[in-house]
Order: C-alpha cells, then structure tokens, then sequence
C-alpha cells in the first residue's frame, strides 16, 4: 500500500495489507475516534492511522493499554461518535474487563474492536482462541478471510453496531492481518468532526445488580434478532455442488480450502459454506446447508468451536449427518492451517489419498539441518545488549560473593535474551508480569529475584505490581530499560516518547519520577550504552537490601537511526584494526552484535553496512582494537 | 495459471517493500495478488518471509509445498530454509551476499574447524534440489546505483526481466517511484534497470526472457 491509497477519495482497485484495508474501511465508514495499543499483528493499523492523521479529522490515542484504548472508545461511542480499536489476541484479555460490561450498557455510535489471534503464537506468548469472548461477552463478530472482506466487514460492522446498539468484534487472525490483494476501496465521505452535546442525548450506560438482571434479559433479546439478521448475511454464502459432502469453513481456512480443492481436483465437487458471522452463527444458513448432506468436513483453526456449535445443530437438522474434523482427528487444534494441511484433513476425512508434499517437506528437512539457525536477536546498536552484558557480569560477581538469582523477564525486545547464544531466563509470562511474580517470588525463594520491563511495559502493566512491592516491602531487583518507544512492535510512541499518534507532541512521563512518588528509596538512572559504569551500578541493586530500580536509558536504535536519517545526519561505522587486534574475540564473546562476522585471517570483521555506530564495542575491546571510521568533513 | 514467488531474506533487507513494489504495479496492470507475509518481529536480522502470488487461481495467501516457481533469496544462506515450497527444478535467484548468524561466528570462535557456510556450498546443495540457480551480487550493484539499501530494488529488476512476470515495467517504475523515500527514486530506478541487465546474464539463459529493448 502507498497511503496515496488509504487517501484517495476515487473508488478504484488498491494492493492493501489486511491491516490498511481495515483503516480504509472506517475511514469509508466516517470513523471519528480511534485508540491503539500496539501488538502484532495489528500494529499496522495503528501505524496507518498514524501516518494519515495529519489528513483527517479523528481524533486519535496511542493509549498505555488496551483497555484504556476500548475506554477512550468507548467513552466515544456512548455519545454517538464512531470509534474503532484493534488489539492483538491477548491485548483482549486486558480489554476484557470493560469488553464484558459492555454487552451489558451496549452503545450508541458505532464501535468496531479488531481482536486479532495469532495461530502458531508466530509474535505471541500464547495461540489464544479469541472467538470464545463472542458468546461469553454477547458480542456480535465477524471474521474476515481476506483484506478485501475485511474492509467491507469493518464498514457493514458500523451499521450492525448502531442498529443493535452493541460494539462489534472483527476477528482475524495474523494471516488476514498480514496478507495483502487487490481491495475494491469504496467512495470516501468524511464528515465534519463536531462535539456533541451529552445532556441531549438522554443516554445512561450502567450496570449493576438488578440493571444487570435487566440488561442481561434484553440482551440476549438482541442476540436472537442478531442471529436472524445474519441468516440474511452477505458475508454467509455456499457454494454448492451436486454432493452429499460438504465443508464448513471460515476466517483465512477458507482460501486453504480452496487451495485445497483444487490441489485435490475436488473444484466444485463438493459443496461448500464460508461462515462470515460467527457469533451469533446463523442457525439457518447452517440448517439449510446441513439437511441433505451425509458428510461435512469443518476447518477452521484452533479450538472445535464452529465444529462443537454444528454438533449441536446437526442434533436437529440432521442426526445422522457424520461430521469430521478435530474431534476425529482429521485436523489438528495446534498451530496454524496453510492449503496442505486443509488438504491432508479433508482427503482424511474423505478418505481420498494425499501423501505427495509430505515426502518433499522431509526431504527439504535435510537442507536446513545444514544450516545455521537465526534467532531474532538485539539489532546492531540495541540498548538492550548493553545493558544485559553488564548485568551477565554484575551476576557473575554476585554469584562468586555467593548470591544467587532468578531472572524474571517481560514481553518486549528485551525477550530476545531467551534466545541462544546468550539463552537467559527462569520466566517469561505476559506484559508485566515480571515483577508481579517478582513479589511473590521474594517471599518464597532464597535468591534475589530481577525482574526486567520496557518502557512500554511498564506502563501498560507494571506499575500495580511495583506499587505492590513498595506497600508491602518486597524485595527483588527491577531494572526498567527506556528504550524512549515500544520498540518490539515498531517503534511507537508511548509515554516515555515526547511525540504522540500523528507525531504530535505528547507529554513525557519521567519513569524515576513516578518510581520516586511511589516510594521506591533505590533508584538509580543510567546509560544503557556504558557497560563498565553499569556493572557497579548493577551490583548496588543487587545487593540492596530492599526494592531498587534502576532505570537504564538509551534510545532504541532503530528509532534512533530513523530520526538520524531523517535529520539528514550519516550513521558512522566502526571497524577492527587488524594490525592491532590480538582476536581475544571479546567483542564476539560477550556481545554477540549482528554486525560482526570473521575474516579470512579469523580476526573480527564489522560489516559497514549493519554496524550502526553505536560504540558500544570498541568500549568493550580490551586491546582497543575498534575504532570509528574517519568520515571527511 | 498463477506465478508463485517465495521471496525470503533477513530483516532490515526490505522484503516488505518490494513486495508492495510488486503489488502495487499488479493492481496498476489490473493483475490479480495475493501475498502472506511473515515479518518476524520488527527487530533486524532475524528470518523474514514472503508468499507472493500473482495470477487469478492463488487463492491461499500461503503457497502450497512445491508450487513455488522461484525462490528469491535476498540472503543466500536463508535459501536452504524454505526448499519445501520450491518446485523440484524450479528456480533459484539468490543473493550472493551472505549475513553470518551471531550463532555461527560464536561457534567458529570456540570451534577451531569450524567454518562458514559459503556460497559455493549452498550452490552445491541447491543443486540436488534444482539446476536453476542464478546468483545475483545484489549489494555490488545497489552499491553502483548509489544506495546500498536497494538491495531489494536489483532484484526487482531481475524478476522484471522473466517471460512468467506479467507486470507491464512501465506500472513496476511507477510504483517504485511512489513506494520508496523521495530522495531514494533515482538510485532505486537506476537499482532496477541494473538488475534487470544483470539478469540477462545469468537469469536469462535458465528461463525465457523478454528481450532487452
Ligand atoms: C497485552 C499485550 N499487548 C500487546 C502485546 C504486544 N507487545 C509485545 S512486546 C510489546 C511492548 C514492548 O515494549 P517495551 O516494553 O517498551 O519493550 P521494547 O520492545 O521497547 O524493548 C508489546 C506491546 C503483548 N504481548 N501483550
Ligand atoms: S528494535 Fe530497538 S529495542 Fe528492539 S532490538 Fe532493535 S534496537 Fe533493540
Ligand atoms: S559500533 Fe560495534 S556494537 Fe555498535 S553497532 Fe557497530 S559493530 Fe555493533
């Protein structure tokens, strides 16, 4: 996409990520509030909504959490103002508490909430199933297989948002998200962003005891109508063939079904029905499709949930209907689906033969055991490197005075020390976590416990827990690594930035500042890229006898080169003296940048192309063998 | 028929931007795209994938196991890590260039014998697999375009020069032009026609070409 797309106000045919086509999609709807917190893989529709501020007249928040974002947006809705948010699969775990109320007050303008799961948990901690909160919450959802379903789902979800005065989920999962095509993008008629006047509207959105009781009744009233509704649903449809085999299917499935289809030769020789509206299902839809088939075949990835709902609907349309999926272990509940796998289980399922791939998938296993593996890894000129080498070695003399540890790590950049050849870390939870099992670890375990956030992290969900800590004099270690943005997701702002969506200026929150008020009595702040000062500094905090912070401060690289390049100001690169390097290969062993490889002679090389200046290494070379390249003024 | 291009490198190359190059130029040639892309996280150098489909029966933004026309590998050793998808004798464009894993060179430094892999070694085990391998030294001529970054840029221009590639040169130009930094134009146009020459080299005697003008 180039955002002349998601601009234009002429209807034509635009390459769109699913992601672009979702913002394209409420900017054709008139969407006038929306709010973010990042997670792949919806960060793009943050990040597009972002770039294209500057254009429009919403109104937008990059929020601390995802459940601010659906309060802002909710508090939107409530006076009749369209608002959108989108948030990955377990940003709805911390949405969820409002979510759930939600069903109950419903709302006014319309309000439209991307959950996006990830099958294969390719950026997640978890393959969280997010469709269950459909039903739990009374919630109506969509689920697009297709960034130009998306973009329509997302305007049509407006509409069934206002009629039955209730939020609308759109579910996708990471293949949606991160899947491009060609989207039909609509006409564009923006409206003018006006304030409303809250008194006229006459509105109340409670919940409690006996409202709930009441609320409760009528909706479950609204979910009966929503089901009849989306029996009329264009985003239903079969396709039908003469058989008296069928296949059930929905989200991204449905194109590895067709792929499936056709690498089976089974192209319209069976039939066919894409569930779009997946809570509530249309019954009758289903019904209908169901009644004169002897078998159907559900794909659909992770949990049994359309297949457990057909059960039930086949009891009474069709009792002898006989239904394959995972409960017959044709499909599997783990990992994501791609057109083999739709093909093995329904040739399974249907007893047709289908062996072909496996044998080349094995074969083309022998070629990657020759190779070495890449783990994502702290990019060249990370802060986050930094600070773990001079933490390894404030341990290390911890561990010869004989204090032992427990590494309590968070999500973020940061994360990436659980990979080899540096693999650290007793665990890694969720956002914020760290330190939340921090104060219960304090109680129980003889070693001093160190727990680690972001910037980001630590405001989205650590400060309850440091709190916690303070009130109840838990002990532990905390380092805090400002990084200056959220910088695992794409580097976007948050409170620790002094910019906000759009590039705006926003306020800077000052992290000691509020370790300080809290009440923490150690708090220290450094520089990520001064190793040998943090060693000592490090080794405080671990001996400490109480809670100690310490905050360590430097840019994230890739945020950083970005403003130097826009600046105009040239990234300068280091590079190994040969004649004076002896290969004592401290650089390599302690500090693992990407820039470095061997020579011919085995002597440290910097690769000038990924080497990004930050000088974190030639401080480290014992030999002072690193040096910065002459650059002619 | 659909052309099926499993594009594949490390992050930071710019997978993401050529595939939006190419998607763009297809909707302007009102040729039919689907793509799955697979960012990894957002950090540099760890594995980054693409499925790119052009052509009106893809319908899966993931290519099947062994539909893959190319493989294009801006990254030569990550060429030998998605073979599954390539067709047996399907072609190989890979970058010459070779990006060290940090836990490569942290096994050569505790391993004496230890090497590296080099291209030679992947071309040689390429070949059990196919005989069309063309090898590209992508980062010389971003470097002779002006800007090492357009790495992605030479390879658009090689996949350009393809019989199978529909997308008329005139839409994948002005796509470029709208999709990159304002002041990389020019050194991406240049990137461009350096590999579509290039490719009449090497790429060109595996498989039919459109001819130069
Ligand atoms: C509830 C939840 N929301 C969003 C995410 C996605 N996510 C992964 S890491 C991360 C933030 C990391 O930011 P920070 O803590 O500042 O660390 P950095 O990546 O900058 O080092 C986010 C938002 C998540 N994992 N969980
Ligand atoms: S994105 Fe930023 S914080 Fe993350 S690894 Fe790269 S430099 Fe470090
Ligand atoms: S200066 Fe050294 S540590 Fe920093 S990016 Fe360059 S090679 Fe890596």
């Amino acid at each position: 996409m180039v955002l002349k797309d998601i601009l234009s106000k002429e209807k034509k045919a635009a390459f769109m990520l699913g992601n672009e086509a979702i913002v394209r999609g409420a900017l054709e709807a008139d969407v006038k509030v929306v709010a973010f917190y990042p997670g792949a893989p919806t960060s793009e529709v943050l990040d597009t909504f972002s770039d294209a501020l500057s254009n429009f007249d919403y109104q937008m928040e990059i929020t601390t959490n995802e459940k601010v974002a659906l309060e802002v947006c909710a508090g939107a809705a409530f006076a009749g103002v369209r608002s959108l948010t989108a948030m990955k699969s377990v940003g709805t775990n911390v949405a969820s508490d409002t979510l759930f109320v939600l069903g109950y007050t419903g709302v006014k303008g319309g309000l439209v909430i991307v959950m996006a799961d990830d099958p294969h948990a390719h950026s997640s901690q978890s393959e969280q199933d997010g469709r269950f909160f459909g039903p739990n919450a009374y919630i109506p959802m969509l689920e697009p297989s297709s960034p130009q379903e998306a973009k329509d789902m997302v305007k049509k979800a407006f509409e069934i948002s206002e009629r039955h005065r209730v939020p609308v989920i759109i579910r996708t999962v990471t293949r949606v998200n991160h899947q491009s095509g060609i989207v039909q993008i609509g006409e564009l008629n923006r409206g003018e962003f006006k304030k409303v006047k809250w008194k006229e509207l006459n509105e109340e959105y409670t919940t409690l005891g006996e409202v709930a009781r009441r609320k409760k009744l009528k909706m479950l009233e609204r979910t009966a109508k929503l089901a009849e509704e989306f029996d009329q649903s264009e985003f239903n449809f079969t396709k039908q063939a003469d058989s008296d085999v069928g296949i059930v299917t929905s989200s991204v499935s449905y194109l590895h079904v067709l792929e499936a289809l056709r690498m089976l030769k089974l192209q319209n020789k069976v039939n066919l029905l894409k569930l779009g509206t997946t809570y509530p299902l249309p019954k009758n839809t289903i019904k209908n499709f169901i009644k004169n088939l002897k078998k159907v075949v559900v794909v659909e990835e992770l949990s049994p949930y359309l297949e457990k709902e057909l059960c039930g609907i086949a009891k009474e349309a069709n009792p002898d209907l006989a239904i394959f999926g995972k409960k017959t272990g044709d499909f599997s509940e783990a990992w994501e689906y791609n057109p083999n796998v739709a093909a093995k289980g329904i040739a399974s399922a249907l007893g047709l033969e289908y062996t072909v791939t496996e044998a080349m998938v094995e074969e083309a296993k022998k070629f990657k055991e020759t190779i070495p593996a890449r783990y994502p890894t702290f990019c060249a000129g990370c802060p986050h490197r930094g600070t773990f080498v001079a933490l390894n070695q404030a341990l290390k003399i911890q561990v010869a005075k004989g204090q032992e540890h427990y590494f309590s790590n968070d999500i973020g950049c940061y994360s990436m020390w659980i990979y080899p050849p540096i693999s650290r870390g007793d665990s890694s939870l969720c956002m914020g976590a760290s330190v939340g099992v921090a104060n219960g670890l304090s109680h129980v375990i003889e070693e001093r416990a160190v727990a680690v956030v972001g910037d980001s992290t630590f405001f989205h969900a650590a400060i309850p827990a440091l709190v916690n800590a303070v009130h109840n004099g838990n002990k532990f270690t905390m380092l805090i690594l400002d990084n200056s943005v959220t910088a695992m997701t794409g580097q976007q702002y948050n409170p620790s930035t002094e910019f906000t969506a759009g590039g705006r200026q926003g306020k800077k929150i000052s992290i000691e500042g509020i370790c300080k008020a809290i009440g923490v009595e150690f708090v220290e702040v450094v520089d990520s890229y001064d190793v040998k000062g943090n060693v000592e500094v490090f080794r405080k905090a671990l001996d400490y006898d109480g809670l100690a912070v310490v905050v360590c401060r430097r840019e994230c690289a890739l945020y950083g080169d970005r403003n130097k390049r826009r600046r105009g100001e040239k990234i300068v690169p280091f590079y190994v003296d040969k004649d004076v390097c002896k290969r004592p290969y401290v650089c390599l062993r302690t500090f693992y940048c990407p820039a470095y490889e061997l020579d011919e002679d085995r002597q440290p090389r910097i690769s000038p192309e990924l080497c990004d200046g930050c000088s974190v290494c030639s401080r480290l070379c014992p030999i002072q063998s690193v040096k910065r390249t002459e650059v002619k003024a | 028929m659909s052309l099926n291009i499993f594009i594949c490198g490390v992050g930071g190359q710019g997978l993401v931007l050529l595939t939006t190059v190419i998607g763009n130029a297809c909707a302007k040639s009102g040729i039919k795209v689907v793509t799955g892309e697979m960012y990894g996280l957002s950090q540099r150098s760890g594995a980054v994938s693409v499925h790119l489909r052009i052509g009106k029966d893809a319908f899966s933004p993931l290519i099947p196991y062994g539909e893959a026309d190319i493989l294009l590998s801006l990254e030569a050793i990550e060429t030998l890590r998605y073979l599954e998808y390539l067709k047996k004798d399907g072609i190989v464009l890979m970058n010459k260039r070779i990006m060290h894993p940090p836990i490569e060179t942290s096994k050569l430094i505790t391993e004496k014998d230890s090497k590296y892999v080099t291209v030679e070694d992947i071309v040689y085990k390429l070949k059990e697999w196919t005989q069309n391998i063309a090898v590209v030294d992508a980062l010389t001529l971003a470097k002779e375009s002006g800007n090492a970054r357009t790495e992605n840029t030479v390879f658009l221009g090689c996949l350009s020069a393809l019989d199978a590639f529909k997308v008329k040169e005139k839409d994948i130009r002005e796509s470029i032009s709208e999709a990159v930094p304002k002041k990389t134009i020019e050194q991406n146009l240049k990137a461009f026609d350096l590999g579509k020459q290039s490719a009449h080299g090497s790429l060109c005697t595996l498989v039919p070409c459109r001819p130069l003008p």
